[in-house]
């Protein structure tokens, strides 16, 4: 019965950690705003933590360089569960600009399990926050994939295509 | 004294009262000119690739499908909503909306697939391969190839004039030989 | 009844300490011209915390001993107060002295557990922890002492009580003065936050505990403030002393209350002091306390 009700009372205080893994930090700043007065984000419980080991939810903003994997790893670790990792900004997301060059693994997925993503260079403080409140469920998804076509083709090309995409690295990309 | 001051600093904060917006609750539009993510408008889409050229960050990737049909897949997740592709769209088929609240527990959640229909040339069906559909590959068909070293080596300087005696100096230019010449 | 007193004790102190800090938060939220968490935030912090996994990062006894000597130290201490007037089963054996220590020892098993953490941020609170703790603690000895030395008795009743035993007196107002301002340093808020909800500059003592533990020194923190804002509305001000047993509890409930409000005001209106700095101000305390037991010996 206990456990019914930390797994109830989870969702209204969220502990934050903010790590920042190579950053600009033009997100970490973003991230200090919702914690101010005109977008305050206590109203739902979130605390900011300055030890992973108190911390439920861990935010990351910056593209994992290299010598900042181990730590982001070291520091997901050391996280008691149940956990969530927020990526915030577009570095974290998939690297931003970055994400090919030497100094960058790419992103936060390669280093943590990333639930959820909030994109943005930097995202603005109402979009941390419409990430922050549909992790607690209290809106709906408002992303979606879009497909626009010119003119509908014939089925056969999109069967040759299949083949095709089999050796193509580009969806691949996405669909990690 | 302290104390006075510390009261005092108590009834001047109680002025401006509570003012946390109610966000998530009340919408809050975005200001003007306000860069949010970029939309495709596939009416007007030539499918130049100029945008997917000219993203600094790569994440608008062009394949063609067959002799006619090229795909264009903006991938979002690394868009830093620079506005890149929508300055030098051509056709202005590019708008940045002010749409923010992108966040999302699936980075295929913020994909635009667009599916263009290519005329084909009159002559010989497209005139350039499947494969290299890019404008820096189609360079590299005419005549300007990035590993050209001639090509790389002249500095060139920018004057608000004309002036025949600089250009003949990058006439005499002449390579280093060897390193350490 | 007196021991039933007991439970009510530890009941109260146990489920109203969270509301208060809630109160607190809230308070501290609107100085800031902000919304605020909701008042029960508290409750939810806690039994989340008990629903998170329980990571023993430093493996040995002292690192799992020092929560639960914290809290039992509290729990303690509570059963043994006369709250609300009435002196219970327990509190009739035991005399000021027993508080004290109890307190202290609820101090060094905070200092216990952020030495066994082998952390430097930890070494750092706990040092500073120890500086706090000796300097502040001869304000509360010496609280209970007047008491004893104005009804000539060491019995934690009449300690506490000294006011309806003896009257106020010009002892008890510098006592009043000397206790007011070491009560943020008691209670752990600005300006004298240095050691313990440190975790705005440095880790405090605090920083290598999850779970279940951390909510252990959490409810631990909320009793012993709420625990010194009572000692105060018990000690010096006259209410809560009518005969019936349930209006003695609410009005001193009300009290610490009020008490609350100011420790929030203040608290959020000053800055957080430098240990040396701090250091400084309790030497001052102390003497003021002193200057008090000697004026209460003196008869004053």
């Amino acid at each position: 019965m206990l456990a019914k009700i930390a797994k109830k009372c989870f969702p209204r205080s969220l502990w934050v950690y903010h790590c920042n893994s190579g950053a600009c930090n033009g997100c970490d700043i973003e991230i200090l705003n919702i914690l101010t007065p005109y977008y305050d984000v206590e109203r739902f419980g979130i605390k900011l933590v300055g030890s992973p080991r108190h911390a439920d939810v861990m935010l990351l903003s910056g593209a994992v360089t290299r010598p900042t994997l181990p730590l982001v790893k070291r520091a997901f670790a050391a996280m008691p569960g149940p956990k969530l990792v927020f990526g915030i900004g577009s570095c974290a997301v998939g690297g931003g600009c970055w994400f090919d060059t030497y100094n960058v693994t790419g992103g936060g997925a390669t280093a943590v399990p990333v639930n959820y993503y909030v994109p943005g260079c930097p995202p603005r403080p109402e979009a941390i926050i419409y990430g922050v409140a549909l992790a607690l469920g209290l809106v709906d998804k408002k992303a979606a994939p879009v497909e626009l076509k010119q003119v509908e083709f014939p089925i056969d090309v999109y069967e040759r295509n299949k083949a095709w995409e089999e050796r193509n690295v580009i969806y691949e990309v996405l669909n990690k | 004294m302290w104390l006075a001051s510390k009261i005092k600093q108590v009834l001047m904060v109680m002025k401006p009262g509570v003012v946390t917006l109610k966000y998530p609750f009340e919408p809050r539009p975005a200001p003007e000119n306000f860069r949010g993510a970029p939309h495709w408008d596939h009416t007007k889409c030539i499918g130049c690739a100029g945008c997917a050229e000219h993203c600094p960050a790569r994440t608008i990737m062009v394949r063609d499908l067959c002799q006619e049909i090229r795909v264009l897949l903006y991938d979002g997740s690394r868009c830093t909503y620079c506005g890149r592709c929508a300055e030098v769209c051509p056709e202005k088929a590019i708008v940045m909306t002010p749409r923010f609240e992108q966040a999302t527990d699936d980075r295929n959640d913020i994909t635009e697939n667009l599916e263009l229909f290519m005329l084909t040339c009159q002559r010989c069906g497209r005139c350039y391969d499947m494969e290299t559909t890019s404008a820096i590959d189609k360079l590299g068909l005419t005549g300007y190839r990035y590993d050209s070293l001639e090509a790389r080596t002249v500095i060139r300087k920018a004057t608000d004039s004309f002036r025949p005696k600089e250009l003949e100096a990058t006439e005499r230019y002449e390579r280093p030989g060897k390193t350490g010449d | 009844m007196s021991i039933v007193a007991i439970f009510v004790n530890v009941l109260l102190f146990l489920l109203l300490a969270p509301l208060f800090e809630g109160v607190m938060r809230r308070i501290t939220a609107r100085v800031q011209s902000r919304q605020g968490p909701p008042i029960v935030q508290p409750y939810y912090d806690l039994f989340k915390l008990l629903g998170k996994e329980r990571i023993n990062s430093a493996g040995n006894w002292a690192f799992k001993l020092a929560p639960l000597a914290a809290l039992a130290s509290i729990l303690a201490v509570v059963s043994l107060v006369p709250f609300g007037s009435r002196v219970n089963a327990l509190g009739g054996r035991v005399d000021a002295i027993t508080v004290v220590y109890l307190l202290t020892l609820g101090g060094v098993s905070v200092l216990l557990g952020a030495l066994a953490s082998r952390n430097t941020f930890a070494a750092i609170g706990a040092s500073r922890e120890m500086v706090t703790m000796v300097m502040v603690e001869p304000v509360l000895a010496m609280t209970l002492i007047l008491g004893a030395v104005r009804t000539h008795s060491l019995g934690l009743g009449p300690a506490v009580f000294s006011t309806a035993g003896a009257g106020f007196s010009l002892s008890t107002g510098v006592m009043l003065v000397a206790y007011l301002l070491a009560l943020q340093a008691f209670v752990a808020k600005q300006p004298f936050d240095i050691p313990e909800a440190e975790i705005e500059i440095l880790e405090g003592p605090f920083i290598e505990y999850s779970g279940p533990d951390y909510g252990m020194f959490r409810i631990y923190m909320m009793m012993k403030q709420m625990f010194y804002a009572w000692l105060f509305v018990a000690v010096f001000i006259p209410i809560g002393r009518t005969g019936l047993y349930p209006l003695n509890i609410l009005l001193q409930l009300l009290g610490t209350l009020v008490v609350f409000v100011v420790i929030a005001l203040v608290g959020s209106t000053n800055p957080r002091l430098r240990i040396d700095q701090a250091v400084k101000i309790y030497a001052v305390l102390i003497l003021i306390a002193l200057g008090a037991v000697g004026l209460a010996v003196a008869g004053v």
